[in-house]
């Protein structure tokens, strides 16, 4: 137990000096909670997230960092890996490939990377697998820009 | 039938010259496949570790590599050292290393001056404090200890993988138990436990008994998992399925069977279709005819048609214009159906239990058998042998066992349930009748040999001995043929015949449920199996649960090797051994 705090107090320092070092992710701990984490990441570019802002909760489990976070969106997002309802992952890095060397930082990296490389093959969202499946790119495309116009970008433009 | 008896017959002749040492003489003639060692190995407690050494050093000297290598490599191919080789030859060494996560980068000499970087506590750690495995992954011990009480806590003792992203390789498991018992010295002991018994978990040739309460023992069988073995502990079973030994049946038959007789389905079934629960009392009322309009013993009268109570909606006058007997036609013909079903289930089960019970009474005999075998011998005629007795009354065990269990198989066999499709009636008809011909002849058979092993022989005259003797014998041989023939009727023209072939069947034993015999234990030289294996091995014989083994056993229990865990009875027959042997016992 102190194990996981300290390394995430590791954790928390390291990201306060490297903020401006990777200008997507925008990592927060709760003020009162280590435990509890939340990030903000920039959709990838060339992506049809790009331009959105897409918030992530972390709940790190007191055997971390030998047991993986979990992560799930909070922004609703259109993607064949995430559940449309709940914002839930499907990313093994976050399930048996989890190792102990992974960071929260890297793991928001990771995610970022599976947004601009969906796995259609083991769909949590099928209605988004289906479509990448079926070959239907632009149906998909045009599905998940909607989405990310709707809820990962302000309200301005 | 005739030529066989006769042909057997001089086989006794023959043998009876020199068959004063007893059945081991006898048996070879009625043996029909050549007498092989016993395949089956008992693995104790004391010898897991044995039983695992012999695998282990066979790969570890193909490959040339250090004992943890070698299980890691024989954990993740099962124990199957046969594919592993195969791997090797396929693909190659390399191929088969990565595949189990096996990393050989032999350098383990941190510089123990400098301080070193842990990538999970992000923590600058004393080279000393640091361990590296042979993937050249390193990390301090803290960390290194967490991750192995998390995964040894997990229940992945067996496959502990390195901590760094992406790498594959197992953990070295004198690192692992060394650092997890500074600080947990019980949880090394769990782990070293997971350790031993992935040999028996996770190995296709290896089970645990199944007795309960469980005996620690396990059985490790040579070639073919569908097999009856006898653990030391006395327990027969099935190994493919765990269950009791119930060859002919298969295990898919015997455990549709089982399920049947324990909840007793068709009765049920035959109950719901043919009773209602009265509305009043609650027990189940048969119609014995007439009008819809039934009375209860309870004095409730109700409508036989929907159930309901008779009150102002329902009576005399006016039941037979209700609608609620729209449902009738259908409700007869499963009424039918199920009749039949039900009357040839209780076909199959009374025979079945006919038999199983013989058989239940049949093992008291074992103890009047010996009563008599003592009183001819104090006759003083000029028979001395009688080995045949004893002979006999094995094989009317054995082969009583068969044809109890060739009841369920003949349900399953010639039933809707299993093969409706893979038979045409026609062809359905004729198996059968071939069967059930075989079937007969050998129930006569096996009636025949128990009345005449129940015979008061011991207080008849020489001649009338000799002259049971005789029938005795001849009907020993002919049952054990009928048996054999029957097996190769389902083997070849039943089960054989069939498009999927998951109904396997242990084969025929004429020597009855092998016993597995005890694994040597290398690491005591007072105990080797040569010693023992010549005796025990010829002596494999089923039916006598508990028996007695005077060879052997004591000696075992002196070196301290000895894992049974139940008390012998003393008291019961081996009937293995000659007779001479059972009375001096």
């Amino acid at each position: 137990m102190q194990a996981s705090r300290a390394r995430l107090f590791k954790e928390y320092k390291e990201v306060q000096r490297e903020k401006a070092a990777d200008p997507d992710i925008q990592l927060a701990c709760d003020d009162s909670n280590i435990f509890k984490w939340t990030a903000l990441i920039k959709g990838p570019s060339e992506t049809p997230f790009e331009g959105g802002v897409f918030q992530l909760a972390f709940s790190v489990p007191e055997q971390y960092p030998l047991q993986p976070p979990q992560v799930r969106f909070l922004t609703k997002i259109f993607h064949p890996n995430v559940h449309f309802k709940t914002g839930e992952i499907c990313l093994d890095i976050l399930k048996n490939a989890w190792s102990p060397a992974w960071t929260l930082q890297s793991v928001c990296r990771a995610i970022i990377a599976l947004m601009a490389h969906p796995e259609p093959d083991s769909p949590l969202n099928c209605d988004s697998g289906n479509l990448l499946r079926s070959g239907d790119i632009r149906g998909y495309q045009s599905m998940a820009r909607m989405y990310t116009r709707l809820a990962a970008m302000s309200k301005k433009g | 039938m005739e030529d066989c008896t006769s042909s057997s017959e001089q086989d006794y002749y023959c043998s009876d010259q020199d068959s004063l040492d007893g059945i081991d003489n006898d048996e070879s003639h009625v043996q029909w496949v050549p007498p092989k060692a016993s395949s089956c190995k008992v693995i104790t407690k004391e010898s897991l570790l044995a039983a695992q050494r012999e695998d282990l050093r066979r790969v570890m000297d193909l490959l040339s590599l250090r004992e943890h290598h070698a299980r890691t490599l024989l954990i993740h191919y099962r124990w199957d050292v046969e594919k592993l080789f195969a791997v090797l030859v396929e693909k190659g060494r390399d191929c088969l290393f990565a595949g189990a996560g096996v990393t050989l980068v032999e350098n383990h000499d941190l510089p123990s001056s400098s301080t070193i970087m842990c990538n999970i506590c992000i923590e600058d750690v004393p080279g000393a404090d640091a361990t590296k495995m042979d993937c050249g992954h390193d990390f301090c011990n803290n960390c290194w200890t967490e991750h192995f009480i998390v995964k040894i806590n997990e229940g992945q003792s067996k496959r502990i993988r390195c901590m760094a992203h992406k790498c594959n390789a197992i953990c070295d498991e004198a690192i692992v138990r060394n650092l997890v018992s500074k600080r947990h010295p019980d949880l090394a002991e769990k782990f070293d436990r997971f350790l031993l018994e992935s040999y028996i978990e996770d190995n296709k040739m290896v089970k645990w008994c199944p007795s309960a309460p469980h005996c620690g023992n396990a059985i490790r069988v040579e070639d073919d998992e569908f097999c009856e073995v006898e653990c030391s502990c006395g327990l027969q079973f099935c190994f493919s399925c765990l269950a009791e030994a119930h060859s002919p049946c298969s295990c898919l038959m015997w455990e549709l069977w089982t399920k049947k007789c324990h909840d007793e389905s068709e009765t049920v079934n035959w109950i719901t279709v043919h009773t209602k629960s009265c509305p009043k009392c609650h027990k189940p009322v048969e119609k014995n005819g007439g009008c819809n309009l039934v009375s209860c013993i309870c004095g409730q009268a109700f409508c036989w048609l929907c159930g309901g109570a008779t009150g102002r909606d329902h009576t005399w006058s006016r039941i037979n214009g209700h609608s609620c007997g729209r449902y009738k036609e259908d409700r007869e013909k499963k009424a039918e159906r199920a009749k039949r079903d039900l009357y040839r289930y209780m076909h199959y089960h009374n025979r079945y239990k006919a038999h199983t019970d013989s058989f239940k009474l049949e093992s008291n005999l074992k103890e009047t058998i010996r009563e008599k075998v003592s009183n001819l011998e104090r006759n003083e005629l000029r028979l001395k042998d009688f080995s045949w007795v004893t002979n006999g009354l094995y094989r009317l065990f054995r082969s009583r066992r068969v044809l109890s269990y060739s009841y369920p198989f003949a349900y399953y066999m010639f039933g809707d349930d299993l093969f409706m499709d893979e038979m045409t009636k026609e062809e359905r008809e004729i198996k059968q009748h071939l069967f059930e011909d075989q079937q007969q002849q050998l129930e006569a058979n096996v009636e025949k040999l128990s009345k005449y092993i129940e015979e008061p022989f011991d207080q008849f005259g020489e001649n009338k001995v000799m002259e049971i003797r005789m029938v005795v014998i001849n009907l020993s041989v002919i049952t054990d043929n009928l048996c054999k023939k029957m097996y190769e009727c389902i083997e070849n023209d039943l089960l054989g015949s069939l498009q999927f072939g998951i109904h396997s069947i242990a084969p025929y034993q004429s020597k009855g449920i092998e016993k597995a015999t005890e694994l040597s234990v290398c690491w005591n030289p007072k105990v080797t199996n040569t010693e023992k294996c010549p005796t025990r091995d010829y002596h494999t014989n089923g039916i006598t649960k508990e028996s007695n083994r005077p060879s052997g056993s004591g000696s075992l229990d002196e070196s301290g090797c000895s894992s049974r865990k139940r008390p012998r009875k003393e008291s019961t027959i081996d009937l293995n051994l000659p007779a001479e042997v059972i009375d001096r016992n």
